[in-house]
């Protein structure tokens, strides 16, 4: 995968979930689709094992951040559905603030080193 | 987010029943990636086929993901295990022989320790019957004499108890004794009790028909004669009658007036009871006011929240007060509280039935070494299988998981069969048992006994586990496939292994037999025990009289009963006596002539009987010096026949014929009695001991007396006696009732009962044991005999002889025994001193009993090697050889 970040192994676990949340607060979208959404938002640095996502998503949807429904795909096809519940959207303001102190910490060091 | 786990769990839930729509919708999810990635691929340009081979490397191994979702939605464990009891059961059909053996062994362990806890818990843990029954005492008066003994107590003190304490919610008097029943056909002696007007409350029992005593019907003195009735008696003598409210009855020559009829199950704290009446019912005014008559003990109900200890410092207290009134009847006396279910179920059954659990516990352990065994050897046959699996990635606990997932299976299949057996066992048990148990004791199978079924089966099943463990071992693969083809020896573990399991056989058997040795000695002494008469060919009935109406009707004498029994054919001799020999217990306190001063400790006391001339001769009791009572020689004449210790005491060496004893205390004012003659001591009120060892006194009968025990010596068999002696005493007079029929040698048993029990129970699972041991040893050098089969040959190619064969076999089987049989000595030296109260005239470390057991065990062991090792010298070299 070359300099690509792989999501597996190279970013922790609670980071997939956060992202997969942010993506699906823009409204439902099916597993594809979150994999494309994250790359081309990340203008192609994060690139998941796409396989790595669906855990994910069915451990979201399991501790009911996330909800799913069955719909038809824009080029007809049966697909799941997924978006946000309303526990996945507080769930998400929390770390997406975590986040930001976090990152921000880790920014501040490193322009001090 | 606290309910999370809530939320999973009943997704989790749904997705179990919808498992099918499940895998299909998570097949489609996925697929449905796949096609839209390829999709994508295409419209860039590629060609179908590089298309979807991209699309499935950007994904990523396709059935991981999809495993791991699906773990996700399922109970994982719940999966896996599903998974390996399929597996398990497979495994165990394939080899139907080792699974019967082994779920059967199993069963025997399993059924027979969960009958006997089902005992262990009807008779001990399981509450009695009676609303909060932790809350239930009796109150015992004691007495300081040598040692602290235990009596009832005076109807005053009972009133004081009473009266003073507030301790208690209720208290109640409670007498047992026997009633004349009459009107009907026959008249009937029936069990009741005296009680107070509290009793049925306090015992949370209401009549089911009626109701019971009013405060003041039971007060001194009785206005009124009435009577509650239990179910039984009123449909087997009035036939159910619901009309039986109000009427009279006649009980002792009175007529009473029935107030009730209390429900089926009640039969009172004695558990015999048919009916009851209320204090004070029989006796004088001048009786009640005694406090130097000890009646019996009391029953009380503490208050909620008051602890036993809290009753009995209040209670010492009130004592204490009683003594300082009343020193004269009173001194050293005292109360002990003991709750009620310590009462009804003594501490010398309760030991004896935690020793049966134990040592069923110990068989049940024996038993599952067997089976450890097999599967071992049944491990070892799959190696290759372990091996293979194991190196195809299964990993170490997985594969423990899954042979542990067997050893559990084969546990519960052995369990249910089991729990069957002790259903029906502990019933049969209880049936057998020579203890009469209450009656409130039904063993079953309740839901506590089912938890420990349940419960021992787990450990059972994951000690089991244990066994075939020793071949997953992690290490290097070659080396495990190495050892796995290999038949050439015995592998390391599992033979150090096996040589554990017959060291804890023999020392568990050992340790039974030892036992069942001293238990089966102790019987022995008892069955051996010389009472001090001979009790072969005796009868004895309890014989009531009708009393002397006013009618001018002649009523029969026991001196006429006694002629006519005496007279009848195949008698050898009668005699009648106050109290039925083992049970009575009428102490007095007596004056020797000339005696120095005594103090309370050592008052003389004495048991005493009112027997005919002929009683000495009938029990065939050894005059030690004078004779027995004259004909013409009554109560009145003042005479008395002692046992030995009444002379030892105050006039040894001297000859004691005329010497003069008399009732009561120093300054009693009764008569002098002169001693005609003395007797040796003897065990006339309890086995294996009288329960005081003061001495008895015999004096004439009254020729008034009305209730007696008949004692008939024959040459025959004194229970074929019973119709004969009925009839005369029937055609003396119609009226007579008898009960408590019963051969001298059966009163005898009773006492023993519990001896009996314990015995033979331990010696049934000793055998049992000895048996399970005997085929564990024999399955283990027989197997390992066949896995050195090629070792052996070799011995025997290269001139080892038979002797030297039979001894390489003999030898280790016998140094195993050896060690275990060491362990268990050491063991037992400790551990039989816990049982030292169960056993009588051997010690906890009776040579005999241990020797006994050593040599048996020795000798079985050694039978078991013998039969693998005869096959040991069977092999040919030639044969050994070509084994391989």
């Amino acid at each position: 995968m070359g300099d690509k970040y792989g999501l597996r192994g190279d970013l922790v676990q609670g980071t997939l979930d956060m992202l997969v949340l942010k993506t699906l607060s823009r409204g439902a979208m099916h597993g594809y689709g979150i994999v494309e959404s994250i790359q081309q938002s990340s203008d192609d640095i994060l690139r998941v094992e796409e396989g790595a996502l669906y855990p994910a998503l069915h451990r979201l949807e399991l501790r009911g951040l996330l909800a799913a429904d069955w719909g038809m795909s824009e080029n007809n096809r049966r697909a799941k559905y997924y978006r946000l519940t309303a526990v996945g959207r507080k769930y998400l303001a929390e770390e997406a603030s975590n986040w930001a102190r976090l990152s921000g910490a880790v920014s501040r060091v490193m322009q001090t080193a | 987010m606290k309910l999370e786990w809530l939320s999973v769990v009943r997704l989790r839930l749904r997705a179990l029943w919808h498992r099918r729509r499940l895998e299909r919708d998570l097949e489609e999810e996925l697929r449905f990636h796949l096609a839209m990635r390829a999709e994508r691929y295409q419209q860039a340009g590629m060609d179908t086929g590089a298309a979807s081979q991209d699309a499935r490397r950007d994904f990523g191994n396709f059935t991981a993901w999809k495993e791991r979702c699906r773990e996700m939605w399922t109970f994982y464990w719940l999966e896996t295990l599903r998974q390996d009891l399929r597996y398990a059961a497979r495994s165990l059909r394939k080899s139907p022989g080792f699974t019967v053996v082994a779920a059967l062994t199993l069963a025997l362990g399993i059924g027979s320790t969960t009958g006997i806890f089902s005992v262990v818990n009807a008779v001990i843990l399981r509450p009695l019957p009676y609303p909060e029954p932790g809350r239930l005492v009796e109150l015992w008066g004691n007495v300081k004499r040598a040692s602290v003994e235990r009596r009832g107590t005076s109807l005053p003190d009972y009133a004081d108890w009473r009266d003073q304490s507030h301790s208690f919610e209720a208290m109640s008097w409670l007498e047992d004794a026997q009633f004349t029943l009459a009107g009907g056909d026959e008249p009937e002696r029936v069990a009741g009790e005296y009680v107070a007007h509290p009793y049925f409350g306090m015992l949370g029992v209401r009549a089911a028909l009626g109701r019971t005593f009013r405060p003041e019907e039971d007060e001194a003195p009785q206005r009124d004669r009435v009577v509650v009735l239990s179910d039984g008696l009123w449909k087997r003598r009035f036939g159910g009658d619901p009309g039986i409210l109000g009427r009279a009855v006649q009980i002792d020559g009175q007529s009473f007036t029935v107030l009730g009829v209390m429900p089926p199950w009640f039969r009172g704290i004695t558990d015999a009871a048919q009916l009851w009446e209320p204090v004070h019912m029989e006796g004088t005014a001048e009786d009640f006011a005694n406090r130097g008559s000890v009646g019996p003990a009391v029953l009380g109900r503490l208050k909620a929240g008051v602890s036993l200890a809290q009753a009995q410092s209040e209670m010492d207290g009130i004592c204490r007060r009683i003594e300082e009134a009343w020193p004269a009847t009173n001194k050293g006396r005292g109360v002990e509280l003991s709750p009620l279910d310590r009462e009804l179920v003594g501490p010398d059954v309760r030991l004896s039935l935690a020793v049966l659990l134990v040592a069923v516990g110990f068989v049940l352990l024996i038993a599952c070494t067997n089976v450890a065994n097999l599967l071992l050897a049944r491990s070892e046959a799959r190696q290759r299988e372990i091996a293979v699996r194991m190196a195809l990635g299964a990993g170490r606990g997985r594969m423990l998981q899954q042979l542990t997932t067997e050893s559990l299976l084969l546990a519960f299949v052995g369990a249910g069969t089991g729990i069957l057996m002790a259903r029906g066992g502990a019933g049969a048990l209880m049936a057998a048992s020579p203890i009469t148990f209450p009656s409130f004791v039904r063993p079953g199978v309740d839901p506590a006994v089912l938890l420990f079924a349940v419960l021992i089966t787990c450990l059972v099943g994951l000690a089991l586990g244990i066994a075939p463990a020793v071949h997953v071992r992690s290490g290097n693969l070659g080396e495990r496939f190495k050892q796995a083809a290999s038949h050439a020896a015995d592998s390391r573990g599992g033979s150090r292994f096996r040589s554990l399991l017959v060291v804890a056989e023999v020392a568990l058997a050992m340790l039974l037999l030892v036992g069942a040795g001293l238990l089966m000695r102790s019987l022995q002494q008892l069955t051996g025990i010389h009472p001090g008469y001979d009790p072969d060919h005796v009868l004895v009935l309890s014989v009531s009289l009708p009393r002397a109406t006013d009618d001018a009707r002649t009523v029969v004498s026991a001196r006429d009963i006694l002629r006519r029994v005496a007279a009848a054919p195949s008698v050898e001799g009668a005699s009648i006596g106050s109290d039925v020999p083992l049970t009575g217990e009428s102490a007095i306190f007596y004056t020797a002539e000339g005696q120095p001063p005594v103090t309370a400790q050592n008052i003389p006391r004495a048991y005493i009987h009112a027997v005919s001339p002929g009683f000495f001769r009938t029990l065939r009791i050894r005059f030690v010096a004078g004779r027995t009572f004259a004909e013409n020689e009554t109560q009145d004449s003042n005479v008395a026949v002692v046992s030995e210790n009444v002379v030892k005491r105050f006039w040894p060496g001297q000859d004691p014929v005329g010497k003069r004893i008399r009732r009561g205390r120093p300054d009693s004012k009764s008569p002098w009695m002169t001693i005609m003659g003395v007797v040796n001591e003897m065990k006339y009120r309890g086995l294996p001991n009288n329960p005081t060892a003061d001495p008895d006194i015999f004096v004439p009968i009254s020729e008034r007396s009305r209730a007696f025990a008949l004692l008939v010596r024959t040459p025959l068999d004194p229970a074929s006696l019973t119709p004969s002696v009925r009839k005369i005493l029937h055609d003396a007079d119609r009226t007579t009732v008898v009960s408590n029929v019963a051969t001298m040698q059966e009163l005898m048993a009773r006492e023993t009962a519990r001896s009996r029990f314990t015995g033979w129970l331990m010696a049934i699972f000793a055998g049992a044991a000895l048996l399970l041991a005997a085929i564990g040893i024999y399955g283990v050098m027989a197997y390992s005999v066949s896995r050195r089969t090629q070792e052996i040959g070799i011995r025997v190619a290269l001139g080892a002889d038979r002797r030297d064969v039979l001894k390489l076999v003999v030898g280790r089987g016998m140094g195993l025994m050896g060690i275990g049989l060491g362990i268990a000595v050491a063991a037992a030296a400790g551990l039989t001193r816990l049982i030292g109260s169960l056993l009588y005239g051997v010690g906890p470390t009776d040579v005999w009993s241990f020797a006994a057991a050593g040599v048996g065990l020795a000798l079985v062991a050694l039978v078991a090697c013998l039969m693998p090792a005869a096959r040991a010298c069977g092999i040919a070299p030639s044969v050994a050889l070509r084994n391989e």
